[in-house]
């Protein structure tokens, strides 16, 4: 669905050049041009069809850069974009364009509105540089609008709008154009935690029915693990490590993905079948199963209820056990060790 | 005693040493110079004239080719002649419009845009301002005028907000545009007047063409700037749902750039009203020729009267313009909203309610109302009855400032004469050798930023002895510098005092307005009649002029100074001088260094009317060159004006720049 391949990004007067000189030495990372940055630096992931792929950073690290690269609101400086095999970076203006206006839809951190357009307006926007007619996008921009529960607020102006609703515009905004790819640019990041918590979950609820292919972009490691399917974790423009969220949580590559980690709600993310002891013998004792997939949240009363262990069940199939010790030694911080 | 420690001395040595260094090279360069003048004396006594450049001549070539080939040239025939034609048609025909039409119905509209746009004191401001132009007697004169401030101004807006446009889109053509756009502001009127007349001839014309030049620069700059400060998020959305660069500045960046672009036309408006004097002397009329004509005969009150008029009209258009950039898109509809809310809310309709909410509809009919009775009372043409006689008064007054305050102006201008301007501009053009002068400009240059500005000031300096200019150069930058240190030391102290005191600040309010919006000249008469003809009364008009924006610049520069900063003094127990002088002025220096400029360049502006009381210098060479159609002196002479004021320019900004 979307493939990048060695995505490049350097900002300064001569990043061509610069590109050129890394590539020289090899990409020993040291950069001979001292006017330029490198904000992306030899990024390569690919997103499956309806899969929700999250790139986290810190701020600086070049995750907000990168997204800009994949429709090349910046223009990358080297490497590969494919958005459905098409190559993104041959792409000619009026292929570009057409890419932005039907293909992807991108959400933003500052949510982007125009102040001076009502709510219905704004969220018919992409509908309308399309040349779509008034009515015709008036009705796709109601029903976005009921989507994202804003019914009855659609001839307000955004700056009546508090900020979860001026996002939930900005969401409305980029569904409008029933796009095959999501972009979200730290959509959350600007609001309060309360009401951050409240879009995630619609966000959640949305995907559960539209299976979007979404890149989301993130600066808080429990949203990534929240939200992701797969999260990469960005460091100084390059991918330190990429994987599911319990893949991170219980194999961190290095000590940064780690202080990450050691927050994480552990209970949330991880599953049965990532901390179950497998067992040759097949099943436990008494004949009370788990499928592999639940969470420690919930697998932890059906514990506290049994003193025996639980036989991890997939596909129907018994493949291990957990008792509590294993549930114990799953919540315990390695770092504590 | 200990002896100090050789460890700590020698950095403070050395650091010495570095500063007698930085010192050393500057003095051993003047020094240099100057024994080289003594060794060839004839060439550095006086600018050697087999140098000068031959442009005056060249140039008087080119405007007497000119003059024999107005009527064949097809440069003529078919653009500048039939242009010149149009602009003069579309003048007159608004002339007439407004001329043809009631008085009253022209204070109505007046009253009512102002109401429209806000609210009942600017209709009254606007209405009664024109009641006061027609009883002062000058109704035709205020008609006129408007007229070719109307035209004038839509002119520049039709050329100034697409330019502007393309510079907001293109920082390629911005740049290009920048430094074009900063000499058209630098650059004299007068200057441009001369090739105008060339070009356009006498009368409305070229009033015009010298009028859009002037006013265009602010209407290109603030709709440049005000794309460009578009929210960057509202202009990334629209890119990245496809948008083509015509959608996204139609539909996001000129609604949103409304405000900005409104008052770039308000600054557009002030700036034409600063040019209607100078435009009466290539013939346009109305009350710029009323000054004009006031001030060679020294009638003082009938200039004071035309002057007042402008100001008026200075006022009126600006307030009603400033509501023009009120109109904030995204402001305006959410009131929209709010009342559609409240309206619905309203059921049950009251009386007073149907009239609050119907205010502005009942306003403007009543306005209508009061119109059509005056249209069907009066006479079409301001009634001659109504009269409110300024000018005895006035002339009364300055007759009597003349024959009772000459013992406090004679000893003033005597004084700024003989021990100011005299030695100084001696010591600049007779005594030091012109190469001493260039390399002493020169090294304050390097001085305050480094060896490129000090080559560019040095050749710009070289320049004037090049264009044949350089014994009046010297004599106008001693008036401009001396000019500039009396306003100086007269500016500091007000602002200061200003910054401190709301009181002050507001009592100084209305006459620095005044004193902003007064045309220049109207200044002039009264300062001649005190102090006769000659330098000063130039150099007192230019403090006049430059005075109110020095003042207002140190006010807001001390007042931007950290409140954090200064509650910290006062914290620990700083008297209010201490905080003034520890804290404050040394904060507010960069503020302070830039007002400096910004006086200086005033007075720079002021420095061809000063040639017109006899101010000398290169002032006086413009004027010459304008009145006599001496073209060749009056280019040579603007040139020099915008050399001085660019070097000028770079040096004060530089020193500002190293003050943050």
């Amino acid at each position: 669905m979307l493939v990048c391949t060695a995505v490049w990004k350097i900002f300064g007067p001569a990043p061509e050049k610069a590109y050129a000189a890394i590539a020289a030495e090899a990409a020993t990372g040291k950069l001979a041009y001292p006017d330029h940055v490198i904000a992306v630096r030899d990024v390569s992931f690919e997103v499956r069809k309806g899969e929700t792929f999250v790139v986290m950073g810190l701020s600086g690290s070049g995750k907000s850069t990168l997204v800009r690269c994949l429709t090349r609101l910046t223009e990358p400086t080297a490497g590969e974009i494919l958005i459905e095999g098409q190559d993104v970076r041959r792409m000619n203006d009026e292929a570009l364009r057409n890419l932005r206006r039907h293909k992807v839809s991108m959400v933003f951190q500052n949510f982007g509105l125009l102040p001076h357009w009502r709510v219905l307006d704004n969220v018919a926007y992409g509908l309308e540089v399309c040349g779509v007619d008034k009515r015709e996008r008036h009705a796709r921009a109601m029903q976005m609008i009921e989507l994202v529960g804003l019914k009855g607020w659609e001839h307000k102006y955004p700056r009546q709008l508090s900020g979860g609703m001026q996002q939930r515009v900005g969401l409305a905004r980029a569904l409008a154009v029933n796009p095959d790819i999501l972009l979200f640019d730290e959509p959350f990041s600007a609001l309060d935690p309360l009401i951050r918590r409240e879009m995630q979950d619609e966000l959640l609820r949305l995907q559960s029915t539209l299976h979007k292919t979404s890149v989301f972009i993130t600066h808080d490691f429990a949203e990534a693990l929240k939200i992701g399917d797969r999260i990469a974790i960005m460091k100084d423009g390059r991918f330190v490590q990429v994987g599911a969220p319990q893949e991170l949580v219980l194999q961190p590559k290095d000590d940064y993905v780690r202080a990450f980690v050691k927050d994480a709600p552990r209970a949330k993310v991880l599953t049965a079948g990532a901390i179950m002891q497998r067992s040759p013998s097949g099943s436990a004792p008494n004949g009370r199963t788990v499928a592999a997939d639940v969470h420690l949240e919930a697998l932890l009363p059906m514990l506290a209820e049994s003193d025996v262990p639980l036989t991890v069940v997939r596909d129907g199939a018994p493949v291990g056990i957990v008792d509590r010790a294993c549930v114990i030694r799953a919540l315990i911080d390695e770092q504590a060790n | 005693m200990a002896a100090p420690s050789p460890t700590l001395t020698r950095p403070i040595a050395s650091a010495g040493l570095a500063r007698a260094a930085r010192w050393l090279g500057p003095i051993g360069l003047l020094a240099g110079v100057y024994i080289a003048c003594l060794l060839f004396p004839s060439l550095t006594d006086t600018f050697p004239a087999q140098w000068n450049l031959g442009m005056r001549e060249a140039v008087d070539d080119f405007s007497r080719w000119v003059t024999s080939n107005r009527l064949s040239h097809p440069a003529f025939a078919y653009f500048f002649d039939p242009l010149s034609a149009a602009l003069d048609a579309f003048v007159r025909a608004v002339e007439n419009a407004l001329l043809g039409a009631h008085w009253a119905v022209i204070i109505g509209v007046t009253a009512l845009a102002g109401w429209l746009l806000g609210g009942w004191r600017l209709a009254l401001v606007g209405a009664l301002g024109f009641f006061a132009c027609g009883l002062m007697g000058l109704w035709p004169q205020t008609m006129q005028t408007l007229a070719l401030m109307n035209v004038s101004v839509f002119i520049a807006l039709l050329i100034g907000i697409p330019l502007g446009v393309v510079c907001a889109l293109s920082n390629r053509f911005d740049r290009f545009l920048r430094p074009i756009l900063d000499a058209m502001q630098v650059m004299p009127a007068f200057v441009y007047l001369i090739p105008v007349v060339l070009f356009f001839g006498v009368a409305r014309a070229p009033a015009i063409v010298a009028t859009v030049i002037y006013a265009i620069p602010p209407a290109v700059r603030l709709t440049n700037l005000g794309i460009r400060e578009v929210q960057p998020a509202a202009v990334e959305a629209a890119r990245a749902f496809g948008s083509t660069r015509w959608q996204i500045l139609r539909k996001v960046q000129l609604p949103l750039a409304l405000p900005a672009i409104m008052a770039g036309v308000n600054q557009t408006i002030m700036m034409a009203l600063g040019i209607v004097v100078i435009a009466a002397m290539v013939g346009a009329g109305g009350l710029g020729r009323e000054v004009y004509l006031a001030l060679q005969r020294l009638q003082v009150g009938r200039a004071f009267e035309a002057g007042l008029a402008i100001v008026l009209i200075a006022i009126i258009l600006d307030r009603l313009s400033e509501g023009l950039s009120r109109i904030d898109l995204t402001q305006y509809s959410i009131r929209k909203t709010q009342d559609a809310g409240r309206k619905a809310q309203n059921v049950k309709r009251n009386p007073a309610s149907y009239v609050l909410r119907h205010s502005s509809l009942i306003g403007a009919l009543a306005i209508i109302l009061v119109t059509a009775l005056c249209v069907l009372a009066f006479q079409d043409a301001f009634p001659d009855a109504w009269r409110l006689p300024l000018r005895e008064p006035v002339d009364g007054l300055v007759r009597w400032m003349r024959d009772n305050l000459f013992f406090i102006t004679r000893p003033l201008s005597d004084f700024i004469t003989l021990y100011l301007l005299n030695p100084f501009r001696d010591l600049l053009r007779d005594v030091i050798p012109w190469p001493v002068v260039i390399a002493a400009v020169a090294v304050v240059a390097y001085l305050v930023s480094g060896w490129r500005l000090a080559l560019g000031c040095a050749l710009g300096m070289f320049m004037l002895g090049l264009l044949g200019m350089w014994p009046q150069s010297m004599d106008t930058l001693s008036q401009v510098l001396v000019t500039t240190a009396i306003t100086v030391l007269l500016a500091l102290p007000v602002g200061i005092l200003a910054s401190q005191s709301d009181g002050v600040r507001r009592a100084l309010r209305p006459v620095l307005d005044f004193l902003q919006t007064v045309p220049t000249f109207v200044f002039l008469v009264p300062v001649v009649m005190l102090f006769n003809i000659g330098r000063v009364p130039g150099i007192i008009a230019s403090v006049l002029y430059a005075i109110p924006v020095g003042i207002r610049l140190v006010d807001l520069g001390i007042r931007q100074v950290s409140p954090e900063a200064v509650e910290a003094a006062t914290a620990f127990g700083s008297t209010r001088a201490q905080t003034i002088v520890k804290v404050q002025l040394p904060l507010a220096k960069p503020a302070i260094v830039l007002s400096i400029n910004q006086m200086i360049m005033m007075v720079l502006a002021m420095v061809v009317i000063a040639g017109m009381v006899g101010g000398a210098g290169l002032g006086l060479e413009a004027v010459i060159g304008l009145t006599r159609s001496e073209t060749g002196i009056g280019i040579s002479a603007g040139l020099c004006i915008v050399v001085l004021a660019m070097i000028l320019d770079r040096i004060t900004q530089a020193w500002a720049a190293r003050q943050s």
